[in-house]
């Protein structure tokens, strides 16, 4: 599903990523942790072709982002991806927040997309809030809003960019929950969180980053219990405490 | 008390109208430069940015006064006749004011998170779309207030038309004045049409400010 092959990326003279290699499958869950500044959400952002990379290639379902000739807009419909801050758009209501991109890039009839996007709402739970705004909602229900509007493009792949990390303790869990449904149905996740009960009750891999290097990988529990790496039990020491 | 003004009404309010005429040249001219100056401001590409950003910090630091002159007195120079004083006066207008309605836009579009942008790509959503649906109205929504006042301005600075010789209304006034001799009850009279069109405007402003800030778009 998404190869990232040898990827390096520079800021100016700052390289943030550092000969990254990975490969998700198709149905495959991985976590990705890390310090902050390390390149995580870079990584995810490269993924989607929203920030460029500098050296190697990513292919994605067979399409490499390398290629002048891929259309990134193409792209990024197979792709969900949900923010730290949510970013839902401000002047819309959350209906019209899920039903933009399926309406205007799918080119769905509106009754079309009101239907799905209220089963979407119902599958995040909140379906009373079609009409609200996003100011209206709280945290956790705007983000579980833009899962949603993710969702509705159908995407073969979710990214998630710290999900929970700009949400109040009590909220957390409602959203992890949404995304635990995700991973049972067999959604490919790409997820960026410290969220360390998620990662591991879903992720068949979890990727641990520091300074633009993946430093370390393992699966679930092994990851946790025998960190390999001096670095690696730092940093979970630090955020298991 | 007003007997000066009755007597000259029609002449006043004829100038006031100039006022209005050249203000609705200037907002016009003044917003549709400025937002292509805003875009230029914002504008990764190094020959758009820098004459662009030249231009706006330029006419920002130098008093309107001097380039209503400067366009007076150096259009003739260039066209190789003498120009309307009118439309000397809209040219001035609409290139300054651009300048300060290019910020406001470029303020706008900063001001949207580059996540917010990167969300509506993310649901594959290309930049037409995106700066149609997203950008554009979120960026007008909190421009709005600035450019309502700005606009209050504008209208207010037409009245520096008259150094070169514009017949509105300030104009018109120091010449019914040179007559009646009347000073205080006309220019107060000028002064009371000025204040209650520029009050209803910036009540405008305020209320569209409360607006977008429950709505918490600002």
């Amino acid at each position: 599903m998404i190869e990232i092959k040898n990827v390096s990326k520079w800021f100016g003279d700052f390289q943030v990523l550092v000969d990254i290699d990975e490969v998700v499958q198709r149905g495959q869950k991985v976590v990705i942790c890390g310090p902050s500044g390390s390149g995580k959400s870079t990584l995810l952002r490269c993924i989607n072709g929203l920030e460029p990379y500098q050296k190697g290639e990513i292919v994605v379902d067979g399409v490499s982002l390398s290629d002048p000739k891929t259309n990134l807009y193409k792209l990024r419909e197979k792709i969900g991806m949900v923010f730290q801050r949510f970013e839902l758009y401000p002047h819309m209501t959350v209906l019209r927040n899920i039903t933009l991109a399926p309406i205007k890039v799918r080119k769905k009839s509106r009754p079309q997309a009101e239907k799905k996007a209220m089963e979407l709402l119902e599958r995040v739970g909140i379906p009373d809030k079609a009409g609200a705004y996003p100011a209206n909602l709280s945290g956790g229900q705007q983000q579980r809003v833009a899962i949603a509007r993710a969702l509705a493009m159908e995407p073969a792949c979710m990214m998630f960019d710290e999900p929970t990390s700009a949400l109040d303790p009590e909220m957390i869990q409602e959203v992890l929950e949404v995304m635990i449904g995700l991973a049972k149905e067999g959604m490919t996740m790409l997820v960026v969180t410290h969220e360390m009960g998620f990662a591991r009750e879903v992720a068949d891999e979890i990727i641990f980053m520091d300074a633009g290097r993946i430093v370390e990988r393992g699966r679930g529990d092994e990851f946790f219990k025998n960190p390999k790496s001096q670095r690696t039990k730092d940093f979970l020491g630090q955020i298991l405490k | 008390m007003f007997d000066a003004v009755l007597e000259n009404l029609p002449y006043l309010l004829g100038g006031f109208l100039t006022n209005v005429k050249l203000a609705v040249f200037a907002l016009a001219g003044g917003l549709f430069l400025g937002t292509l100056v805003g875009l230029g401001r914002i504008s990764k590409r190094p020959w758009v940015y820098y004459p662009v950003t030249l231009y706006v910090n330029f006419l920002r630091n130098i008093p309107l006064i001097l380039v209503i002159f400067w366009f007076y007195f150096v259009m003739p120079i260039l066209v190789g006749k003498n120009l309307d004083p009118f439309v000397s006066a809209a040219v001035s207008f609409i290139v300054f004011e651009a300048t300060y309605f290019g910020e406001i836009f470029r303020a706008g579009f900063q001001s949207i998170s580059k996540d917010l942008v990167s969300a509506a790509y993310s649901t594959g959503l290309n930049f037409r779309q995106t700066a149609t649906y997203i950008l554009v109205p979120i960026a007008f929504r909190r421009m709005l207030p600035s450019m309502i006042t700005q606009s209050i301005i504008t209208f207010q600075d037409t009245s520096l038309a008259y150094v070169i010789g514009l017949a509105e209304m300030v104009r018109r006034t120091t010449i019914v004045d040179s007559i009646e001799v009347r000073s205080i009850q006309l220019y107060s009279f000028v002064a009371i049409l000025f204040f209650i069109i520029c009050f209803i405007g910036s009540r405008i402003s305020l209320h569209y400010e409360e607006k977008s800030r429950k709505a918490k778009v600002l």
